[in-house]
């Protein structure tokens, strides 16, 4: 059996393979050491982590909808300086470790990565500009290429660790939004975030989720994230970590054929504790197959030109 | 708190609106504990479903259900010889009594975990009132070894059709005034609340089991919280890590 290079690289981080845990689906890595090596990953990305400790949204809180799972947590975390003790534990693991970074405001997000810079050995941060979840900041951050633009030069501004910015797909045109961050100087993009849903109670006459609300994941959104991937990848130059129902091995390898350098896992984990490793073997297995020696020669492959294909690069735009 | 495939053994109504199902497997399971249970191998339904232990014996994994949405019914049309995907045993569950005696009180479905903690109870020479309340007598469920666990046995329903008419909790002040038991309870919110209230009343522990929408199983999710009696930042639990059995005095019911 020949062995394939699975390597990747995200800004500054080198990645053994290109997969990792989504944020706010791995808590701080604790819940899931149990069931197998951590160390395995390609990264781990921790919880979305404000600057002030967060109660987060009362119950209810999620609701299974048709393959899929709304949720409304609303950014429950310990805060940043509790976090980061967390954080550099995970350092251990040899692994980078990127921090979901999420805030209320400008000032909350320079705050919370302030403390971060001294207070722990986190690899990256990833910006959360898409929560769907929290009554001010949050998505509304991410719905605007300018307000975008405004809060990633401001934390470009205070860190030299690799910088990603998360995106929302809760708007018009992503590509505006993707073309932004990386203008202002975010190191790669991670696409999607939930998309806005709710669910009401026939019975009861209500919505089902105390925030009415939620982000919708899990195996119903990963046309449309993998679209999204598709459009970005055409616009942008930096790299891009592709997300949005992951199921399995098949799947993180349809990101990586629309453009995605790496996936990340998030709702599959909470079906199967196992689903990371089984991505990681999966990829490899489908690589060894195909003949290809690295997984880098299959990112963007499904645009490449080919006699007789119709799916040219330059055709992204979706048009009903 | 593997991951396993086992075989159904039995699966059967044994009331209405309550479901028995055994399948073959060993595990070192506490009573109050809970496993998640794949319904399908297909994404819809996605999650799994949290079910508590009913009985857990040399060989042997038993779960009672009540079929109430699409997962709990495509797992009642299981049959026997089918293979269930099952991750657990999870969560926190019962602790044991300081004292001799304990007092449980179930309400409906509520009796699943709170057989296998009689038996256990049972095991460890602690003296057992039970009470069971369902809204009538095809919905009373009474594992057959039940009556031999508990010293004091009694049902209740709602329309009189089995044992005393009214609610469970009713006779619950009386009992405690002549014994002074722990509590352990499981049922309906509105019923936890009062055997909740109740127990403090008479000054004695309460344990009480939650239910919860859930994802994970495993605490990463934070989905399935309940509010928190707590002074901190931390105005919710878990109720798959923390619970699903909490003391009654942690928890807003």
């Amino acid at each position: 059996m020949n062995a394939v290079d699975l390597s990747v690289q995200i800004g500054r981080l080198k990645l053994k393979n290109p997969v990792m845990p989504a944020s706010g689906c791995f808590g701080y890595g604790e819940e899931y050491a149990p069931y197998y090596d951590l160390s395995r990953l390609g990264a781990i990305v921790v919880k979305g982590t404000t600057a002030d400790p967060c109660p987060g949204n009362p119950p209810v809180r999620l609701a299974e909808t048709p393959a899929g799972l709304l949720n409304a947590i609303g950014l429950q975390n310990p805060g940043a300086v509790a976090a980061a003790a967390k954080i550099n534990k995970l350092g251990a693991l040899g692994i980078p470790v990127i921090v979901n970074v999420a805030g209320h405001s400008t000032e909350d997000y320079c705050r919370a990565v302030r403390i971060l810079e001294t207070e722990s050995t986190a690899s990256a941060y990833e910006l959360n500009v898409s929560c769907p979840n929290v009554a001010s900041g949050g998505m509304a951050f991410g719905t605007r290429p300018e307000t975008t633009a405004a809060l990633v030069k401001k934390v470009r501004a205070l860190t030299d660790r690799t910088l990603i910015v998360k995106l929302s797909p809760n708007v018009t045109d992503i590509v505006a939004i993707a073309r932004a961050a990386a203008e202002a100087g975010a190191d790669a993009l991670s696409l999607i975030n939930t998309l806005l849903g709710m669910a009401i109670d026939i019975k009861t006459r209500r919505p089902v989720l105390a925030n009415l609300t939620g982000g919708l994941s899990g195996p119903a959104v990963k046309p449309v994230a993998l679209r999204m991937v598709w459009q970005v990848t055409s616009a942008v130059e930096v790299p891009v970590i592709g997300l949005g129902g992951i199921s399995n091995a098949d799947d993180a390898v349809e990101f990586m054929l629309a453009g995605a350098t790496a996936v990340a896992i998030g709702t599959a984990n909470f079906r199967n504790p196992y689903a990371c490793p089984e991505v990681i073997d999966g990829i490899a297995g489908y690589l060894r197959h195909n003949g290809f020696a690295s997984v880098t020669e299959i990112v963007g492959l499904a645009k490449k030109e080919r006699p007789g294909g119709e799916h040219g690069a330059g055709k992204t735009d979706y048009c009903p | 708190m593997p991951v396993g495939d086992y075989r159904i053994k039995e699966i059967r109504k044994v009331a209405d609106g309550i479901f028995r199902l055994a399948f073959a497997g060993n595990m070192e399971a506490e009573p109050g504990q809970f496993l998640q249970v794949a319904v399908g191998r297909t994404h819809d339904p996605l999650l799994r479903r949290p079910l508590s232990i009913h009985d857990c014996v040399d060989g042997e994994v038993v779960l009672l259900f009540h079929p109430a949405g699409r997962g709990t019914n495509l797992l009642a049309e299981k049959k026997p010889g089918d293979s269930l995907n099952v991750l657990g045993p999870l969560g926190k569950g019962f602790p044991l009594p300081a004292g001799q005696t304990a007092v449980l009180v179930a309400g409906g479905i509520g009796i699943a975990p709170l057989f296998y903690l009689a038996k256990v109870l049972k095991g460890a020479g602690k003296e057992i009132v039970f009470l069971a309340g369902a809204r009538d007598t095809g919905s009373l469920y009474i594992p057959p070894e039940l009556p031999a666990l508990a010293a004091d046995l009694r049902f209740t329903t709602d329309d009189g059709s089995a044992g005393r008419r009214g609610l469970v909790t009713e006779e619950l002040p009386a009992i405690l005034d002549r014994i002074k038991g722990e509590v352990y309870a499981c049922g309906p919110l509105p019923m936890l609340r009062e055997v909740a209230r109740i127990a403090r009343n008479s000054g004695v522990p309460c344990h009480v089991s939650l239910e919860a929408r859930m994802a994970c199983g495993v605490g990463a999710c934070q989905g399935c919280t309940v509010a928190a009696v707590a002074g901190d930042w931390q105005k919710y639990k878990r109720v798959c890590v923390e619970g699903p059995v909490f003391g009654s005095g942690e928890v807003i019911l």
